[in-house]
């Protein structure tokens, strides 16, 4: 009778104590504690200036080779320069590029261009065009036309009328957006499940994605011009 | 009798207290280890961004440079053609006149039961944005001192948003374009536009024309992995 009584008097006092100190614990730690995946976005932070930094370091050999190249002479100067040049006009989209990547083809379905069929269903929009080109972006394409119109940065995708202009250009279904890239990601990150091959299917477009080994996407084709923007002293 | 009974009780008390304790002490090494991971991490990544940026600026002088050395020999044409490129790479600052759209999630207090993912920003509204700036005829765009480029992407991540692969912006957006300011205001802002439909929303909006706004140069590397000159 009395043992139980010990033993009974210890256990309910062990675990008061143990109350008392967590209770303490979780007062004085609030404050303390690191936000949950903050580690994490540092990391992949790390790793992405890893790359930018490789990426400008290169940058930086190729400009002082040229330099120097330009500098033995008349001739020496004037290749440096078309190389510069070609360079640059790559990275703006003005040269036709080839390589591997995704073509992805949408299509309405025969009944969704005839108004009234079903309310539902909507032929494609610019949105759509739009939402395809941010995720090959997303997923790392390298260059990205639709139905052949290069998309450069100041490029635009918009609803007129019952075609799409591109560049100022008119186009129609089917639109067929390539990219160059690397295949498999680009071509999964469309087709994840919850993605846009699932969305856009939903909606009555037929879509269809295929990775190919080899795919030339044009050079931006129209007239630059730039009539407000001016570079600055440091650019 | 009754005194034994109270030293069992606090040795009991004293027990308990000291296990929890050592069971916190544990945990706390780590946790404060993680602490000062992050803190080193967080460290090593502003020296970093400071490394790039001298990267860059560097990249940038170099390319005056390398301008100066070849001016000699190109013809006017050449040379403006070489402009252009820069311009529409977006690795040349510029600037001239423009707008500049702010961007914030919606300040309507919800009812209850009501989608409050109604009520934010998303990527898609930015996408909406862009384009519609676009289409005005925007010669260089940047959200938050971010060049868009051709391979820019914008993306949602909880409350921020992501573009150029990993710089990561937090709202107000600010996007800064140079063009036309009336023609780029009013694509904005006319009726059924995308201001206003963004404004149903509560999501807000707002467009200023400048007389002189600046668009930096693309921060970072560019390099094709894939994409090769065809011909």
């Amino acid at each position: 009778m009395n043992k139980s009584i010990y033993v009974s008097v210890t256990m309910v006092a062990i675990i008061l104590g143990l109350m008392i100190a967590l209770q303490f614990r979780t007062a004085s730690s609030i404050d303390r504690g690191v936000p949950y995946g903050r580690e994490q976005e540092l990391t992949v932070e790390k790793r992405q200036l890893d790359r930018d930094m490789e990426q400008l370091r290169e940058e930086v050999a190729d400009l002082s080779a040229k330099l120097e190249e330009a500098g033995k002479g008349y001739s020496e100067a004037t290749d440096a320069f078309n190389s510069e040049l070609l360079k640059i006009k790559l990275y703006a989209g003005l040269t036709a590029v080839e390589g591997p990547g995704v073509e992805v083809i949408l299509d309405n379905l025969p009944e969704n261009t005839r108004p009234g069929v079903n309310p539902y269903l909507s032929p494609i929009k610019d949105d759509d065009l739009l939402k395809v080109i941010n995720d090959l972006r997303g997923a790392g394409a390298e260059a990205i036309a639709v139905n052949n119109q290069r998309i450069l940065a100041t490029s635009e995708v918009r609803l007129a009328g019952n075609h799409i202009n591109v560049n100022l250009t008119k186009l129609t279904a089917p639109y067929k957006v390539t990219a160059i890239g690397n295949a498999t990601t680009l071509k999964s990150s469309l087709e994840i499940k919850g993605g846009l091959v699932e969305y856009l299917s939903d909606l009555g477009i037929v879509v269809k994605v295929e990775a190919k080994d080899n795919i030339l996407i044009p050079a931006f084709t129209g007239v630059l011009r730039f009539d407000y923007a001016k570079p600055t002293q440091r650019g | 009798m009754k005194s034994f009974h109270w030293m069992v009780a606090v040795i009991g008390l004293v027990l308990g207290i000291m296990l929890a304790f050592q069971f916190r002490f544990t945990r706390e090494i780590q946790r404060f280890e993680s602490v000062q991971r992050v803190q080193e991490l967080s460290t090593e990544v502003s020296q970093m961004k400071k490394d790039r940026d001298a990267l860059q600026t560097q990249v940038n002088a170099l390319r005056a440079d390398l301008d100066k050395a070849t001016s000699g020999p190109q013809t006017q044409d050449l040379k403006e053609e070489l402009e252009k490129a820069k311009v529409e790479a977006g690795v040349s600052e510029l600037s001239g006149p423009g707008v500049e759209v702010t961007l914030n999630d919606s300040n309507i207090s919800l009812r209850p039961g009501e989608n409050p993912n109604l009520y934010v920003l998303h990527d898609e509204d930015v996408l909406r944005v862009l384009n519609e700036i676009r289409a005005a005829g925007a010669e260089a765009i940047s959200i938050n001192g971010q060049r868009l480029l051709a391979t820019t992407e914008v993306r949602c991540t909880g409350p921020t948003i992501v573009l150029n692969k990993n710089k990561r912006l937090a709202p107000p957006y600010v996007i800064t374009a140079i063009g036309n300011p009336d023609t780029l205001e009013s694509s904005l802002k006319m009726k059924g536009g995308v201001a206003e439909t963004l404004q149903f929303w509560g999501i807000q909006v707002s467009v200023k024309k400048m007389s002189q706004v600046t668009v930096p140069a693309y921060s970072g590397g560019i390099k094709f992995e894939y994409a090769k000159a065809a011909g």
